[in-house]
């Protein structure tokens, strides 16, 4: 039994706006799944409804075992959730928030003081915890929101949108924390609109546009899907021939563009050394070396026909009228 | 969730909506300065009303209005509040507790428990200004207890009808925009002025109006005495004002869970 | 500076002038939902206000029949109040969201933003004075005649432009809509620690000393000229004085408050 299970789910608003159409996945306990797809494609009402803030227009989904509308307390005690918002109290303290977290779910005071100096010293809050949340940065109340979502330990934790608006800096922490956790045995459910966060982190990347997942499978297996790496060599004179004899031994060779030569390398970047030692055996001077992997905004372009960063042209109005609804 | 724990989260959300009163101090305006302004001009302003035929026996003026001001004030309290439940709801921190083990009611109570909290203490605050100007609370300590018992209740069923109108809306701009609508129910009621020296159709309407009798029965105890009668229908004004908002703010938190 | 440049800016600040005002009537338009309680709640007080004070007019030293007619200038003053807290409101959003610092970095001088933001002000104030001047009338407040209801109007135009440029000093001061109620209040209370519920030798207490000296008083009876007994110099230019006093005032404080903010 998986940490979630999703069959057709499926979400409309008033005034016929499908936000979610028919989604089906499947989370195991203990992976890193990640919902890539550009703004407006459903990511954020998918989670709210497996998060039961939302009510599904059709379709089911369970959680840690239990079902999202019939179950909804259950669900609620066994997930962190920290949404896309970072909904803060400005005028309370990192402390307070946290503990305040405890409290709903059930801590005893004590154990709720205790796990919140824990949890903030892993955030590395401590000791910004007795200022407003007001004044933090960006990052902090991504960090405090993190930090707020695990108070009861979790099995389940669902991240929206994590690192949008970050500094580098500030998004490698929240990775390695992620993974911290997900090596604790966290599952996790994450959306993004990076691709290196869906390539980094995630153990399966679930592509969603217009409503729909379409594409689903490791980051590895995805970008496969769409073609090898591509080895592209340019020289700094001539011996094109020789050169073309030495690189068909590593790979299919491809056409290439103008003064480039080039050819599809299964090994990926492991495979560069070998053909570098062998055109300097073969005396042959090359300018430049380029490896180009497939991404997988690459997939999400052959599968829907646009890029992931930028707007879902079909479902910018559905997350528009989510809002205002609220 | 035990008794124990609801008790303990109900305290919590409580707790905040104090503090989140007292960190912003603007919102300490509408609370006390507005009603205490108020009181302070319309004693003087309307001072010699005293000697109008009619008005019931008084030491002051003065002493008449502080039952009318600290009414108003829980009346704003309530308006207050469901603001701040409204800008939870827009910044998404009601998110956070919906999301929560938390049973849903606990959400409205606690802010509820917040209101109450701000209720006394502006019964206490009107209590040391009427000393202070010299009122004398007919009464004494008991009575003074009385009133702050009766302002406390008043709060958190005003209250209640903030929190519904939160909810409904989900604006904060909207509830705000109620603010006017707080002054014409006190208008209409005897808050400001005995019943029967109101004109019509005002006169009429203070009689069918809850508030008129939650009023009087904070007033017995500065310019009478212990009123049974008085005191009941108080209460019961109270009553139907609670039963009218918490009705309202179940139905709309309903609401707000099946619409998402 | 030649004349055409001098002409120019003039020309432009017009230009500007006129934006503003437009901007300002199009969140009037826009979320008319959110306009209606600050165009309805002087009308509201008026009519709850005479309801619950009317009495009074029985008391002996009261020199009116009708306190409706006592009590409009001093409601008509209120909506001008609002208007103008409103208009401070407005402008501490556009602080808020980064708006303002777009206008503070163009060219315009400081005095053409404050003149469009007190002017669409003082005219916006007419609504709410509209609405509640046929309500009074619909309760049987005699017309004032045309001087009293000229004087009437330049009232309420002139109190919004205090009110306003008291608002606008608060928001640039606070750059926060939570700063409102500081607005509204203070507003309030300039207009009602005057002669609004009662006659000067009918107030008690703290009250009658404050009203002697608040030039808001002098506003008060001016308006209510025409509407209680006869037009007259006299009871005119402390009005018209006291106005333009708290204008300069108070315009001088926005000012400052600009100049300061763009640091």
């Amino acid at each position: 039994m998986g940490a979630i299970e999703v069959s057709n789910l499926q979400r409309t608003f008033d005034g016929g706006v499908t936000a979610v159409d028919g989604v089906d996945l499947e989370v195991a306990a203990g992976e890193i799944y990640a919902f890539l797809g550009p703004n407006g494609a459903g990511k954020t009402t998918t989670v709210r409804m497996l998060t039961t803030l939302l009510r599904p227009s059709g379709g089911s989904a369970r959680v840690a075992g239990f079902d999202v509308v019939s179950e909804s307390a259950d669900v609620r005690r066994s997930i962190g959730v920290a949404l896309q918002e970072a909904a803060l109290d400005p005028l309370m303290t990192g402390r307070e928030l946290i503990r305040l977290q405890a409290t709903l779910h059930a801590l005893a005071p004590a154990d709720g003081r205790a796990r919140a100096e824990s949890l903030l010293r892993r955030v590395d809050l401590l000791d910004a915890a007795d200022r407003r949340v007001g004044t933090y940065s960006g990052g902090m109340r991504r960090r405090l929101d993190l930090a707020s979502a695990l108070v009861h330990e979790p099995r389940v934790l669902f991240l929206d949108e994590p690192t949008t608006g970050l500094d580098p800096v500030s998004r490698k922490a929240i990775w390695e924390e992620v993974t911290k956790l997900n090596d604790g045995g966290t599952t996790v459910f994450l959306t993004t609109q990076y691709l290196e966060e869906a390539d980094q982190l995630a153990d399966r990347v679930g592509i969603i546009a217009g409503g729909k997942i379409v594409a689903e499978g490791t980051p590895a297996s995805l970008k496969a899907e769409v073609g090898k790496p591509r080895l592209e060599v340019r020289l700094s004179e001539g011996r094109a021939e020789s050169c073309n004899e030495v690189l068909a031994r590593f790979g299919r060779l491809l056409p290439g563009k103008d003064e480039t030569l080039a050819i599809e390398l299964a090994a990926g970047a492991s495979g560069i050394a070998p053909v570098v030692r062998a055109l300097d055996e073969a005396g042959i001077m090359v300018e430049a070396l380029e490896l180009h992997e497939p991404t997988l905004d690459d997939v999400f372009v052959i599968k829907t026909g646009y890029h992931i960063e930028g707007d879902d042209p079909a479902g910018a109005d559905a997350e528009a009228v989510e809002k205002t609804e609220r | 969730m035990s008794p124990a724990t609801t008790l303990r989260v109900i305290g919590s959300l409580g707790a905040r909506a104090v503090k989140q009163t007292f960190r912003r101090p603007q919102l300490m305006a509408p609370l006390l300065i507005f009603p205490t302004l108020l009181l302070a001009i319309q004693t003087g302003g309307a001072g010699r009303a005293i000697d109008l035929p009619g008005f019931p026996v008084v030491n002051g003026f003065f002493d008449f209005m502080l039952a009318g001001a600290m009414i108003q004030s829980t009346l704003l309290a309530g308006n207050t509040g469901g603001i701040a439940l409204a800008v939870d709801i827009e910044t998404g921190f009601t998110d956070r507790l919906l999301a929560a083990p938390i049973p849903r009611f606990t959400i409205v109570a606690g802010r509820l428990v917040g209101t109450a909290v701000l209720g006394a203490l502006t019964a206490v605050w009107f209590v040391v200004i009427g000393l202070l100007f010299g009122a004398e609370i007919n009464e004494g300590p008991l009575g003074v207890l009385a009133m702050i018992g009766l302002v406390t209740l008043s709060a958190t069923a005003f209250g209640s009808i903030g929190a519904a109108i939160a909810l409904r809306s989900g604006s904060a701009s909207v509830v705000q925009g109620m603010f006017p609508l707080v002054f014409v129910i006190l208008f209409l009621s005897s808050a400001f002025f005995p019943q029967e020296l109101l004109l019509e159709p005002a006169r009429t309407i203070a009689e069918l109006n809850p508030l008129s009798y939650i009023v009087e029965a904070v007033r017995d105890p500065v310019i009478g005495a212990f009123d049974a009668t008085n005191l009941l229908e108080g209460l019961g004004g109270l009553a139907i004002v609670a039963t009218f908002g918490v009705t309202l703010a179940a139905l709309a938190m309903r609401r707000r869970l099946r619409i998402g | 500076m030649t004349a055409g440049t001098a002409q120019l800016s003039l020309r432009s600040s017009l230009h500007t002038i006129a934006a503003m005002v437009r901007r300002a009537s199009n969140e009037l338009l826009r979320v008319p939902g959110a306009a209606i309680p600050g165009i309805l709640a002087p009308t509201i007080f008026f009519l709850g206000l005479t309801a619950v004070f009317g009495n009074l007019t029985n008391l002996p030293g009261f020199d009116a029949d009708s306190y409706e007619s006592f009590l409009i200038p001093v409601t008509l003053m209120q909506g001008a109040g609002f208007t103008g807290a409103a208009t401070g409101v407005n402008l501490a959003r556009d602080i808020e969201q980064g708006l303002f610092d777009r206008f503070l970095a163009s060219p315009t001088p400081r005095w053409v933003l404050l003149t469009g933001l007190v002017l669409s002000a003082s005219m916006r104030a007419l609504i709410p004075g509209t609405v509640l001047f046929m309500v009074a009338l619909a309760t049987g407040v005699e017309f004032p005649g045309a001087l009293g209801l000229l004087i009437a109007i330049a009232a309420v135009m002139g109190m919004a432009m205090v009110a306003s440029c008291w608002a606008i000093a608060i928001a640039l001061r606070f750059k926060t809509q939570s700063a409102a109620p500081l607005m509204q209040s203070v507003m309030l209370a300039l207009i009602l620690t005057t002669t609004a519920y009662a006659p000067q030798e009918l107030l008690t207490g703290w009250l009658y000393d404050a009203a002697l000296i608040n030039p808001a008083t002098h506003i008060v009876e001016a308006a209510r000229q025409g509407f209680i007994g006869d037009v007259s110099w006299a009871e005119t230019w402390p009005g018209i004085v006291a106005l333009l006093g708290l204008v300069a005032l108070l315009a001088a404080l926005a000012l400052r408050g600009m100049r300061r903010t763009a640091y």
